[in-house]
């Protein structure tokens, strides 16, 4: 009987649910992606990130010394899709969960992410070269083996611990086999 | 009246959205911010209107499509000075993921000046929520100039 009563009574226990947002606080979930950031201490240069960038926002150029690359992520072609944070074999993109990106016409052209990469220095002849792979890979494998493993070893040695770790994983795969 | 009228005005900015060729996605947004009462835009003053000729912020989604464009023109014509144009997603503010494409007439920009961009694939309804909030506060400093 009269069921709305029911509801006017758990209304008034659960209170509005408005979200004070403008003037408080609002809910912003941990893995919300918004904002992309770029760690240029971890950063490989590889270029992954932009070449599987859906709305094509990051482009990285060399500075005209050589002396690094210049990231640069236009917030305003991003379409927070995380490809770039998935691809990364550094884990130098990160998706922050920051969404305060609204900004009037005259920061059109400077909402971005612009990060420094800076080559090291050869130990022997003070040449720039590449960021050493071994210190800044964390994740991702080639084959079976790690590829954070793989890149302090050289290309000889490398072949052969490809080879004995296929090896393995077929003889392992046949045990397996014939045990069941 | 007319100086009286203008005292409060700015109080209650009108919103009119135009869809210049949209997937629909900031559509949406837009229409969770007013409908939903845990954003309710209308706490602000913001109320959608249905005619541009009543409009006060306009509101322009989508990457402005070859086939739309006279008719989001044709439209953004009949708003009434002083009119504060906000682009919500990124498609309006520099073509997104359809930029260069042979049937996208490219950023809104180009024909139409945008107050305020509020980015993203589609924002979120606080994030368009703060892009109106910005654009009320210009809307405020412009009603007084044009007064």
């Amino acid at each position: 009987m009269l069921p709305f009563l029911k509801i006017l009574v758990r209304n008034i226990i659960k209170g509005p649910a408005t979200e004070a947002f403008p003037f408080g606080e609002t809910y912003t979930p941990k893995r919300l992606r918004g904002r992309a950031e770029l760690d240029p201490s971890r950063c490989l240069t590889c270029g992954i990130c932009s070449h599987v960038c859906a709305g094509g926002a990051i482009a990285m150029t060399e500075s005209a010394d050589g002396r690094g690359m210049e990231f640069r992520l236009w917030h305003n072609t991003c379409t927070f899709c995380g490809l770039c944070e998935h691809y990364c074999p550094a884990n130098a993109i990160t998706m922050t969960n920051d969404w305060h990106l609204s900004h009037e016409q005259s920061e059109k052209y400077t909402c971005c992410e612009v990060q420094f990469v800076e080559y090291p220095v050869c130990e022997k002849c003070g040449e720039r070269m590449l960021p050493r792979l071994h210190q800044r890979l964390s994740k991702g494998l080639v084959g079976s083996v790690s590829t954070a493993e793989i890149m302090r070893i050289c290309p000889d040695c490398r072949r052969l611990t490809s080879a004995m770790h296929q090896i393995k994983s077929k003889v392992s795969l046949t045990a397996g086999r014939s045990n069941s | 009246m007319h100086k009286y009228l203008k005292r409060f005005v700015h109080k209650s900015p009108w919103l009119y959205r135009i869809n210049a060729g949209s997937c629909n996605g900031c559509d949406v947004e837009l229409a969770t911010t007013a409908l939903i009462p845990r954003y309710d835009v209308e706490r602000l003053g913001c109320k959608y209107c249905g005619s541009p000729r009543h409009a006060d912020i306009v509101l322009i989604s989508g990457p402005l499509t070859t086939r739309v464009k006279e008719r989001v023109l044709r439209v953004y014509e009949e708003i009434p000075r002083p009119k504060i144009t906000v682009a919500v997603g990124i498609c309006p503010i520099s073509g997104g993921v359809f930029r260069d494409s042979y049937s996208i007439e490219g950023p809104m920009d180009r024909y139409i000046p945008i107050d305020v961009n509020v980015p993203g694939c589609p924002p979120r309804p606080q994030a368009i929520m703060e892009g109106i909030l910005k654009a009320c506060e210009i809307w405020k400093k412009r009603i007084v100039e044009v007064a």
